[in-house]
């Protein structure tokens, strides 16, 4: 079993989920952001699942090692619906959805079929590894989505404030996950994100959850003062 | 119809530039997977595999 630290990031994080989907349905924003709902109510599902893996295995089996990559798989599914949501709510008013949906589409078997490619040189591994391997590059097909729904945001003028916020928070946890990759990856040392990736996990969740607890659906943010010089 | 090309065309530059960036990441990579959703713990990665046994050499 992992340390009282790694329980207590988990637990902690799985209750800022939690807060989440009550915060929504507290504040009837639940069906808005159905799609960010459903992606933590599957997260919350998972880290059940995860618990009575890692109970009944240990961190070291490859039983919780398979469950955790096939979940997280699922999860980033979702996380990629869920950011695709969010471009529909963006682009809404421009009546570009059908466009975004196509472009959801082909993005998405694009990245299926060259993590097929990829895995597809070893049969034994292609059953194991495309599940994560997808997982990964949707990964960073995700970070560059939301950088460019940032570039959106600033050249659209979005002032829904719980819409910036939660795209901003979406970035900045991309942006964290990608950081701890190459950290990992520069350094070889897996004890380096043990702590990291978790509280990343954490992160999310919450500041989803104070957007829509301070926030209400009308909230707008103001626009940042033009220097203009009276005449 | 050529919205629809506009969409693909951009759902492919999406596509390499976001395998750049994991190109770039992972250049020093040792063949690590990296991803997590939640915050549940990251499982410890696979043991290396042991080195073949050696035989002692024959002794005379």
């Amino acid at each position: 079993m992992p340390g009282p630290i790694d329980l207590s990031i988990w637990f902690l994080g799985t209750a800022f989920e939690l807060l989440f989907v009550v915060c929504s349905l507290a504040r009837k924003s639940f069906l808005t952001y159905l799609f960010l709902n459903l992606y933590l109510l599957i997260s919350i599902a998972v880290s059940t699942g995860r618990f009575v893996f890692l109970q009944s295995y240990g961190q070291g089996s490859s039983q919780y090692r398979y469950f955790y990559y096939y979940s997280d798989a699922l999860l980033t599914l979702t996380l990629f619906c869920a950011l695709i949501s969010l471009y529909s709510r963006v682009f809404g008013e421009l009546r570009t959805g059908e466009y975004v949906k196509w472009g959801a589409v082909f993005l998405l078997l694009g990245t299926a079929g060259f993590s097929y490619a990829v895995v597809a040189q070893s049969a034994e591994r292609l059953s194991t590894d495309f599940a994560y391997e997808l997982s990964q590059n949707l990964y960073f097909v995700g970070l560059v989505l939301t950088y460019i729904l940032w570039g959106a945001v600033l050249k659209l003028r979005e002032t829904r404030t719980r819409l910036v916020q939660i795209i901003l928070s979406l970035g900045l946890y991309f942006s964290g996950y990608a950081a701890s990759y190459a950290l990992m990856n520069f350094s070889g040392r897996f004890s380096i994100i043990r702590y990291i990736c978790p509280v990343l996990g954490c992160f999310l969740p919450l500041s989803w959850s104070l957007t829509i607890l301070r926030n209400s659906e009308e909230s707008r943010l103001v626009p940042a003062q033009l220097v203009a010089v009276p005449r | 119809m050529s919205r629809k090309l506009g969409a693909l065309v951009l759902a492919l530059g999406i596509l390499v530039g976001a395998m750049g960036i994991k190109t770039a990441l992972s250049s020093n990579s040792k063949g690590t997977v990296m991803m997590a959703n939640g915050p549940a713990p990251l499982p410890f990665p696979p043991p290396k595999p042991a080195p073949p046994p050696t035989t002692p050499p024959p002794s005379n």
